[in-house]
């Protein structure tokens, strides 16, 4: 028996199947500002509707890219990161991540590499882009090298969610990279999924993911209306 | 007539919040004593803090004083009604109010991670560019240049296991 919350419209990741649809996925430490960078991103389009117990906050946003409409959901943890680590359904059909450190706080960066990792296991091909938020707090930061990005050869990108610099280019950047990893996924895992998805048992293995989630996690999920800017 | 506040503390017993300041145009110091009452181990230290300041005999003299500092001294003089030392006391405000950049929040309970959320957005409100700020720019693009020229971040050094 499936959970309740799996039967939430918004919840069904098998439209991310469907072309005109992504989902991006937002990792880090807590309070390093995803859910800010969001709001930032969104203003007047962000507004969370409680929907049911689920411990991730989703954002629906609309846009349009190469002439075509695209229905983008941002996926937020809601605490879930507390545990340093996601529930599997987070990574689930994710078409790019955006990953933020506090440049305030050493530790959140360090972290980086355990998220990182753990994308990696789920995810090992999509588009990843690397976030330095909270420049506000001391500009001086945006003069300094940061290595992570570059070792692994991701973008880096320096922002601040209080005054906006680089916020709407993260995002719209965030998206084209979801949409063109989605055009020509050459992932491994999305090819097996699709080959699973041929068969009869990939139904059972898909219950039996959804029990465990509805038995371990407590979801929280707020809805932001489309918006375009 | 304008008061310059000086110093403001608490005194414990019989308990009062002291106020040294001086009246414009006068030399002298003066010191004025405005008695704590109807405060017990259980009553709200934001509020007593916000009734004083907002009190018709103290206002005036308290213009200077933050109600920040109200607030701390009230802290103080509750925790000696339970019990504590001052040490202890300022030790638990000084936790409170002062952000540790190197504490892992990830480990932190909501009521704790609520608490240092509140301190750091105070810095995010004072950096805030609000949408009806005249000067607001929705999309804001910055290039930072990233090259090996720049000094490190003092982040990646250590072992091979780090960046």
């Amino acid at each position: 028996m499936a959970g309740d919350g799996l039967t939430v419209p918004e919840l069904d990741q098998e439209k991310y199947d469907a072309d005109e649809n992504v989902k991006i996925i937002c990792l880090g430490d807590s309070a390093v500002g995803k859910s800010k960078l969001m709001e930032r991103f969104l203003m007047d389009g962000f507004r969370p509707q409680q929907l049911s117990t689920f411990a991730l906050t989703l954002y629906k946003y609309t846009t349009t890219v190469d002439g075509k409409t695209i229905l983008v959901d941002f996926w937020d943890t809601a605490g879930q990161e507390r545990f340093q680590s996601m529930h599997a359904s987070y990574y689930h059909k994710a078409h790019a991540c955006i990953m933020v450190f506090d440049v305030q706080r050493k530790i959140t960066y360090k972290n980086l590499n355990t998220w990182y990792q753990e994308l990696r296991e789920y995810r090992p091909e999509i588009p990843c882009i690397v976030v330095a938020n909270k420049i506000d707090a001391d500009l001086k930061v945006t003069q300094k090298n940061f290595n992570f990005a570059k070792k692994l050869n991701l973008p880096f990108y320096f922002v601040s969610a209080a005054d906006g610099t680089n916020v709407v280019k993260l995002f719209t950047d965030a998206i084209k990279l979801a949409v063109s990893y989605k055009q020509d996924s050459q992932d491994f895992m999305d090819q097996v999924m699709q080959e699973l998805e041929n068969f009869e048992l990939d139904k059972k293995v898909e219950e039996e993911e959804e029990d465990d989630l509805s038995d371990k996690e407590e979801y929280d999920t707020h809805v932001a209306k489309p918006h375009i800017p | 007539m304008a008061y310059h506040a000086k110093k403001c503390g608490i005194r414990f017993q019989p308990p009062a919040i002291i106020l040294i300041y001086n009246e414009q145009a006068k030399e002298k110091d003066r010191q004025r004593i405005m008695p704590v009452r109807n405060f017990s181990k259980f009553s709200d230290c934001i509020g007593a803090a916000e009734q004083l300041k907002n009190n018709p005999r103290h206002k005036q003299f308290l213009e200077g004083v933050s109600l920040q500092q109200l607030v701390k001294l009230y802290t103080v003089l509750k925790g000696h009604l339970q019990g504590q030392s001052l040490v202890e006391s300022l030790q638990k405000i000084q936790q409170e109010t002062v952000f540790d950049p190197d504490e892992n929040l990830n480990k932190l309970d909501d009521k704790e991670l609520k608490k240092r959320k509140n301190l750091m957005d105070k810095l995010f409100e004072k950096n805030c560019k609000k949408k009806d700020d005249p000067e607001f720019v929705y999309d804001i693009e910055v290039e930072f240049l990233q090259d090996t020229q720049l000094e490190s971040c003092g982040w990646d050094d250590g072992s091979d296991n780090e960046f």
